[in-house]
């Protein structure tokens, strides 16, 4: 990636990486991304991220899904086509359950996957262009978001001095 | 996280981030042993073999099968709440012991979840042959018709086709989700090709962003969170099948959490089965340590324990409701003409699983695979125990009958047990059997040779 | 680390004080109001399996954590721990019953011409009926006994043979609990209908149990820390403490469900009786009973931030006290007082009454040690627990 505007620093280990991101905050940079081959513990603290708001989706859409199911089986056995059933009412709060649940939880699970891929952009392609392949491997990757001059660059490397990285550039 | 040394290390020998990534998808990377070759035949041909009964069952109608007036369900539903309560370990390992934190189940959700997929999808085969006509599949579900007649919302019949889709939905669903970092690490390890086209197009574009890992933590926490009573439901369901009858031996409130248990019971003993093999095929032994085996075979006693719990229960109230037909079903069941179906019951579940106490039998490779499919044969028969000995003997005397499966139905256990076992063979060859991410997450916590770098930061 | 708690010559006053004067007062209804030997007996019944329940699912509680080599839960374990103790005190309560077997076994009455209950004879009967209960509670005093003692070796020393001698205990007292609290619960409270009978009830109960004593566990954690001990305890335990109540609530609804549905859809008049009984006649604390055990912590701790909220849980959990405390009332009271059985003021003394004497014995046994088991071989991971 040539045409960048930011600063990339590549780690070996997450040790550093969280000492290197507590530092560039702690020195008011912006750091524009970090990306790593799995979650690092204690990350998403050192960057303040705001708590996803995943479930608060899941919820709306379970509740949604729990009316829908529960109106709906009551729509049918007692509007639409009323039938006794062994000897069952019309209205047999106990045998929705069952379907409102099911359909509750498919609901709520379906539209919190749904909001992960949305949200986090994720969609079939048929290209990809990895900053760095061995990110899904071994290496930790921080973007500061910062032009990428001579300036900058010496900058950041003064702030990261004395933690172990594998490349500024 | 700090680790107390106490615990067992759940990654052996001295590994890097580097070598996991290889180490994990080696085997699948190079070109597949004889031996893999070998069992993909043996699978396959189970597979068309019950293929073809399938066929020939659709095509001369269910007259094929042993069934008879009086034992009206025998083989096949057996065989399907066999297959569904294998299918609920995965889940189990990936949700519930996600939510307690279990660790060590890292290395193993990945395969576990798939053989739940593969098995639920060999059990949704079952009501789809025994409704006889398989392109009219669509009744079961509640869609508008010119009849104006909906499916019967009071029949657990109907939870059951929902409570099934939803849970292979969400299982599917889950699955896909942890898999799409690890396929983004194989898109990357793979230089070019048709190969690498495929696996970027399933990998969804993933590139391990912060922020994308704490969206895909917390989706992951919260799937388990809704997929747990989600298992608990399943089970429920089509324990109620049986439970929400008035027969005698099937009517008993406790159905729904001991069905639960033995389900789980089943499909740990299903995975230990699996991993035990292919660990070793693999070279897997760092990841999937004797002491994830042990802690597997820990499980099989909680739940066996459960389960004998229950077979405890239903014999003692069958006596103490003073019901003389609940009392005559259970006796029929333990000492009737089905009394061999109990006795290899009662062995396999109850007191083989009890042998586990045992430190010696419980960390050891060979028992605990020989005993899976211990388990595995005890919990078919107890499913065949429940069903067929509480309808063999009615209430009306003259009904009284024994049942005997026909080969065809043999075949359908066969032939399911083929399509589970290619579906597996092939998952392996197409995707990591452990998830490489969630691995390298607990590699600094939870190694035994710690690599470099402090392993408690914080 | 070696904190200690002080129970101070004022709680003891105010415990003893409120204890006796709730003894005077239900003594006073007793003799004065007259409100029948089954309501005295069916209430004394009702909260010997309440307090009981704390103290085994407090057993349970250390049991299956010290088995599952659980570590977050290191530094609130002399909680349960201290519970535990209440047990040899439920055990003389419970022999009390013997007094009023009449007025609340009807399968005591040897008069009584009702082939389903002669049937029984064989497991309900008095003699055996006080058989299991000293089996049930020698089981249950010697394992506790053992768990207990063994924390104590594990305060002086720190040698790991402690620590896994104490699982073997504890897989000891789980596989005896989960048999014997099964069996007493069919002793104790499934007989009071002596013709009804449901597989699940024993399981329904324990799970009842552990819902009450994980509420406790934490309403403990509240009063403690608002003294100013427990400092170590932070918002990451509680919110596993929420997590645990959040869920196994729900596994409460699931088996409360579980066991009315397939009565319910069985329709097998002996079967339906119990709940009969219950919805007609006390239909709105049939309703209050899973309205308050299934909605409240549902709604309650559903989101992140009311599950790091220990106030907020707190209440909760007092809630789900009362709750369960409930759930008890209706398995008992409709059988083991009749029809005519209420909640009234001597109920609710004689509750508080049971409730002081089972914080005095638990804050009693709580200040005897230090409040963290220091060598413990987890307690690091519970000091650096993150939720």
């Amino acid at each position: 990636m040539s045409d960048t505007s930011y600063i990339t620093i590549s780690f070996e280990d997450e040790i550093p990486l969280l000492q290197a991101v507590r530092k560039l905050r702690e020195n008011k940079e912006i750091i524009k991304d970090v990306l790593s081959p799995f979650p690092v513990h204690g990350l998403d603290e050192a960057l303040s991220m705001k708590r996803t708001r995943i479930p608060v989706v899941g919820f709306i859409f379970g509740a949604l899904g729990a009316v829908l199911a529960f109106g709906f089986q009551a729509w049918v056995f007692t509007v639409s086509y009323p039938l006794i059933i062994g000897g069952k009412p019309f209205f047999s709060v106990p045998t929705f359950v069952p379907i409102t649940f099911e359909v509750t939880v498919l609901f709520a699970g379906l539209s919190m996957v749904a909001a992960l891929l949305i949200r986090s952009r994720l969609k079939p392609e048929i290209t990809f262009t990895p900053l760095d392949v061995r990110i899904t491997d071994d290496r930790f990757v921080i973007l500061v978001d910062t032009p990428d001059n001579d300036a900058s660059l010496e900058r950041v490397k003064s702030i990261l001095s004395g933690i172990q990285t594998v490349e500024i550039k | 996280m700090f680790q107390s040394p106490v615990r067992d290390p759940l990654i052996e020998g001295s590994n890097t981030y580097k070598s996991i990534t290889s180490d994990i998808l080696n085997p699948m990377m190079n070109k597949a042993s004889k031996y893999w070759y070998m069992g993909m035949t043996l699978a396959t041909m189970a597979m068309f073999f019950g293929l073809f009964m399938i066929f020939w069952t659709v095509w001369q109608g269910i007259g094929t099968w042993g069934e008879n007036r009086t034992v009206g369900w025998a083989f096949e539903i057996t065989t399907f709440v066999w297959w569904i309560g294998i299918g609920h370990a995965g889940t189990f390992i990936s949700a519930i012991l996600l939510l307690f934190r279990q660790k060590w189940r890292n290395s193993i959700n990945r395969s576990a979840e798939a053989m739940t997929i593969f098995a639920v999808i060999c059990a949704a085969l079952f009501p789809l042959i025994h409704l006889g006509r398989p392109l009219l599949t669509f009744f079961i579900f509640p869609y508008p018709n010119t009849r104006g007649l909906w499916v019967n919302f009071n029949s657990p019949l109907v939870w059951d086709v929902f409570a099934i889709s939803t849970y292979f939905t969400i299982s599917l669903v889950f699955w896909y989700v942890g898999l799409i970092p690890d396929i983004g690490t194989l898109r990357d390890k793979i230089g070019k090709g048709v190969k690498k086209t495929i696996y970027t197009f399933l990998s969804f574009g993933w590139k391990g962003s912060a922020r994308d890992w704490h969206r895909h933590e917390v989706s992951s926490i919260m799937l388990a969170a809704i997929a747990t009573p989600l298992v608990l439901s399943v089970h429920s369901i089509v324990s109620m099948d049986f439970a929400s009858s008035i027969v005698p031996g099937w009517h008993t409130t406790i159905f729904p959490p001991y069905f639960v248990a033995g389900a789980i019971f089943s499909g740990f003993a299903m995975v230990q089965t699996l991993l035990i093999i292919a660990r070793k095929a693999m070279g897997l032994e760092d990841f999937i340590t004797k002491s994830h085996i042990e802690n597997m075979n820990k499980i099989l006693i909680a739940t066996g324990s459960i389960v004998a719990l229950a077979y405890g229960t239903e014999m003692f109230m069958s006596w103490y409701s003073g019901n003389e037909y609940e009392h005559y079903a259970f006796m029929n069941r333990a000492t009737g003409p089905y009394w061999w179906a109990y006795v290899i019951m009662i062995t396999c579940n109850v007191l083989s699983s009890q042998l586990l106490w045992l430190k010696k039998l419980r960390t050891s490779l060979v028992f605990t695979f020989f005993l899976s499919i211990v388990i595995n044969i005890g919990m078919w028969f107890e499913r065949f125990v429940i069903i067929v000995t509480s309808l063999h003997r009615d209430f009306l005397t003259s009904s009284w009958t024994m049942y005997k499966p026909t080969i065809v139905e043999y075949g359908l256990l066969i032939g399911t047990l083929g399509i589970f076992f290619t579906a597996f063979l092939l998952f392996i060859r197409i995707f990591p059997v452990i998830s490489i991410a969630e691995v390298k997450s607990i590699l600094k916590t939870g190694s035994r040779n710690q690599p470099k770098g402090d392993s408690h930061h914080e | 680390m070696d904190e200690q708690f002080d129970f101070k010559t004022r709680y003891r006053n105010i415990l003893l004080i409120v204890l006796g004067a709730c003894f005077f007062i239900s003594l006073g209804i007793i003799l004065i109001a007259k409100p029948g030997a089954s309501r005295i007996w069916a209430n004394v019944l009702l909260n010997n399996q309440y307090f009981l329940g704390l103290s085994l699912g407090a057993g349970f509680f250390l049991a299956i954590h010290r088995l599952a080599l659980s570590g977050w839960h290191t530094l609130i374990q002399r909680i349960p721990d201290a519970m535990t103790t209440f047990i040899p005190v439920a055990f003389i309560l419970m022999l009390l019953i013997y007094f009023g077997m009449h007025h609340l076994y009807i399968w005591t009455d040897n008069t009584l011409a009702d082939a389903v209950i002669e049937g029984k004879k064989g497991w309900l009967n008095i003699p055996f009926f006080f058989t299991r209960i000293v089996l049930y509670f020698i089981g249950w005093i010697a394992f506790s006994w053992l768990m207990r003692q063994n924390y104590s070796s594990l305060m002086t020393s720190s040698d790991i043979k402690y620590y896994n001698r104490g699982r073997m205990f504890a897989g000891l007292f789980l596989a005896f609990y989960a048999i014997t609290v099964s069996a007493s619960s069919w002793d104790w409270i499934m007989s009071l209908d002596a013709r009804w009978y449901s597989t699940l009830f024993g399981w329904y109960v324990l799970i009842g149990m552990f819902v009450t004593s994980l509420a406790f566990i934490t309403l403990m954690i509240w009063f403690l820390k608002r003294l100013g001990y427990l400092k170590f305890v932070r918002i990451d335990h509680v919110h596993d403490m929420a997590i645990y109540m959040f869920a196994f609530s729900i596994f409460w609804t699931y088996q409360w469900f579980a066991q009315y549905e397939l009565i319910w859809y069985g329709h097998l008049p002996e079967e339906t009786s119990y709940y009969i009984t219950r919805v007609h006649h006390f239909n709105v604390i049939f309703f209050i009973n899973l309205g308050v055990n299934f909605l409240v912590p549902f709604f309650g701790l559903i989101t992140y931030n009311s599950k790091r909220n220990l106030n907020w849980v707190a209440l909760i959990a007092a809630i789900l006290l009362v709750g369960h405390w409930l759930d008890y009332w209706l398995m008992i009271m409709p059988a083991g007082a009749g029809e005519k059985a209420t909640i009234g003021v001597f109920e609710i003394c004689m509750t508080i009454m049971y409730a002081c004497l089972f914080l005095f014995i638990v804050l009693k046994s709580l200040s005897a040690r230090p409040l963290v088991v220091k060598n413990d071989p987890f307690i690091k991971e519970s000091l650096n627990y993150e939720s």
